[in-house]
């Protein structure tokens, strides 16, 4: 290992340190807001560090990581969302349990975990960052322990993602022996072989169900209402975020797409997800379960980059990532910012009249939601869009007709949502009445709302990011 | 009487992968369902030493099954530690009392 190789690791270094320091502080004195503000601390000098790095040229780590401009675009989509779910968890944090400080350490091992999916090269150290991005989920999961359905959340999450990890771990075996070796790429895998495909169809359960894809996601609105509002959020975009760069790499460097049989499978899955998850958020009243469902939609639309051309797909995809993370930690953001201190401020009743009592917060998630829809002017509409190109050239017609009919049913939910925003508040007393907003939260907030109008009214320069970064070839 | 070879090895694989995922299906106790979980990680994990042995001739696959051992451990902690909350909360170890969340 060179200097050279260290200074590529740098991210991963500085977010397992921070877990380490924030451990380190915790034993000698146990405050809250000196633990938040390490960890934020510790994520941001991470973020920098990919930053400042100036070599772009891909660079193997042994055999198990690969460090190159796309890994690192990801990476810094990752620390992001996690110093965002840091400090909106902070604001959260305060009003609830009397236990804040170990909340800080797993928050940036499940940022490892999610940084060694995204730098994988190898199925080894694809399934390590699965394993304690998995692990430190279980415990953040159930970290207030005295909420209604937390422990429930955390027992179902546990039982499923030990199902799946097993089976990724099984499909990684056969595909061991299938070519002698667990790293990624050329030669290509010998699909004709049964043993290959059925490693592949293995692995492909442990991906979907962290993606949530369709047959894999009935844990998902259970465990999103069940967790702590920041911990929903970042399950939604980090974990979900850090697999899908895994899923979208792998595809390629292992040229599965030349395969008839997993296009198709693919495809079914992916309009299956679009519908299902658009179809089953129409009916719920629950916040946290309506953005649970939405988000199943959301990385059905995701599928359309991974199954389009390289050129068109890879960039289209870090661009749709990188609004929904924005979208969904805001929206996130908000339902945690109105929760109380006994209940997450999950019903649509907590919503009606918002914008005359908070604003802020009403606005906040005015400008998520319309993202989410991929109305014009946010962040989202410029991801769909980039999308919808990147299907039309690899003519993936089945796929954008589910698009299309999935965007109208999604924008009859999200309305429901914000009609009730703005409708007149009830006579009686609120439903939910939250104390004031720290500032932190409020910061955050902020911070995602003027990057999703950003991105929305000018997305040259994230465009020009993603073309020197997300697309370079591997 | 034949040898043992890599077909016997993955017979035993397939069928202590198939009692795991039964006993997850349809046990109701959570210390049951995590000894399905443990049922299917080690059926992986002769799968990896057997192959790693006949086919692949390489360590690839008996480091994997190290590092799963580990992680097996790592999680099953984690388990225990929140069934424990769960039983306090529920007075039982039946998945199905937590039974909140619908729709």
């Amino acid at each position: 290992m060179t200097a050279l190789d260290l200074q590529a690791l740098l991210p991963l270094v500085l977010t397992t340190a921070t877990a380490i320091a924030v451990m380190i502080a915790v034993t000698i004195t146990r405050r809250h807001g000196l633990a938040a503000w390490l960890c934020a601390a510790g994520l941001a000098a991470a973020i920098a560090s990919i930053a400042s790095a100036r070599e772009c040229a891909p660079r193997h780590i042994s055999d198990l990581l690969v460090i190159d401009s796309f890994a690192r675009f990801y990476s810094g989509l990752i620390l992001a969302g996690s110093l965002v779910v840091a400090v909106l968890s902070y604001g959260y944090l305060k009003l609830r349990t009397d236990r804040h400080e170990e909340y800080y350490i797993l928050l940036p091992l499940a940022a490892v975990g999610s940084l060694v999916i995204v730098c994988s090269a190898n199925l080894l150290a694809f399934l390590l960052g699965l394993e304690l991005l998995s692990i430190c989920l279980f415990a953040l999961i159930a970290y207030r322990r005295t909420g209604r359905g937390d422990l429930e959340a955390a027992v179902k999450y546990l039982i499923l993602a030990g199902a799946s990890s097993a089976f990724a771990v099984f499909g990684a075996a056969l595909i061991y022996a299938d070519r002698g070796s667990l790293a990624f790429g050329p030669p290509g895998l010998a699909l004709s072989s049964p043993v290959a495909l059925a490693g592949i169809a293995a692995l492909l359960v442990g991906v979907g169900f962290k993606l949530a894809l369709v047959p894999f996601h009935f844990w998902t609105p259970d465990v999103y209402q069940g967790a702590p509002a920041p911990i929903a959020g970042f399950i939604a975009t980090v974990s979900k975020g850090a697999v899908f760069a895994l899923a979208l790499r792998y595809l390629s460097t292992e040229n599965l797409l030349a395969d008839g049989r997993i296009i198709w499978l693919l495809t079914a899955i992916a309009a299956a997800s679009m519908l299902a998850g658009n179809l089953l958020a129409l009916r719920q009243d629950n916040v946290k379960r309506m953005l649970a469902y939405s988000s199943i939609a959301h990385v059905g639309y995701l599928l359309i980059a991974l199954l389009a051309s390289a050129s068109l797909g890879r960039p289209a995809a870090a661009i749709y990532l990188t609004a929904y993370f924005l979208a969904s930690l805001g929206a996130f953001g908000v339902v945690g910012a109105l929760s109380q201190p006994t209940r997450d401020a999950d019903a649509l009743a907590d919503y009606r009249g918002l914008a005359w009592r908070r604003p802020f917060l009403a606005f906040t998630l005015t400008a998520m939601l319309l993202s989410l829809a991929g109305l014009p002017l946010t962040a989202g509409f410029v991801g769909k869009l980039s999308l919808v190109f990147s299907g039309v050239s690899s003519a993936l017609w089945l796929l954008l007709s589910a698009l299309v009919l999935g965007s109208v049913i999604s924008i009859f939910y999200y309305l429901r949502l914000l009609a009730a925003l703005f409708a007149t508040p009830p006579a009686s007393e609120p439903a939910i009445s939250s104390p004031n907003t720290p500032w932190p939260t409020t910061a955050a907030l902020l911070f995602l709302t003027v990057a999703l109008l950003a991105i929305g009214l000018w997305p040259a320069p994230l465009l020009d990011l993603i073309q020197k970064m997300a697309v370079a070839a591997w | 009487m034949t040898p043992v070879g890599l077909q016997h090895y993955l017979v035993l694989a397939a069928v202590l992968f198939s009692a795991g995922l039964c006993t997850m299906v349809v046990k109701r106790n959570a210390i049951g369902i995590l000894i399905g979980a443990e049922l299917l990680l080690n059926a992986a994990n002769i799968n990896l030493l057997a192959f790693s042995k006949y086919s692949a001739g390489t360590l690839d696959g008996a480091i994997l099954a190290l590092f799963v051992i580990v992680l097996a451990a790592a999680e099953v902690a984690i388990a225990l530690a929140i069934f424990l909350n769960f039983y306090s909360r529920f007075a039982s170890v039946d998945v199905d009392r937590g039974d909140q969340m619908r729709g």
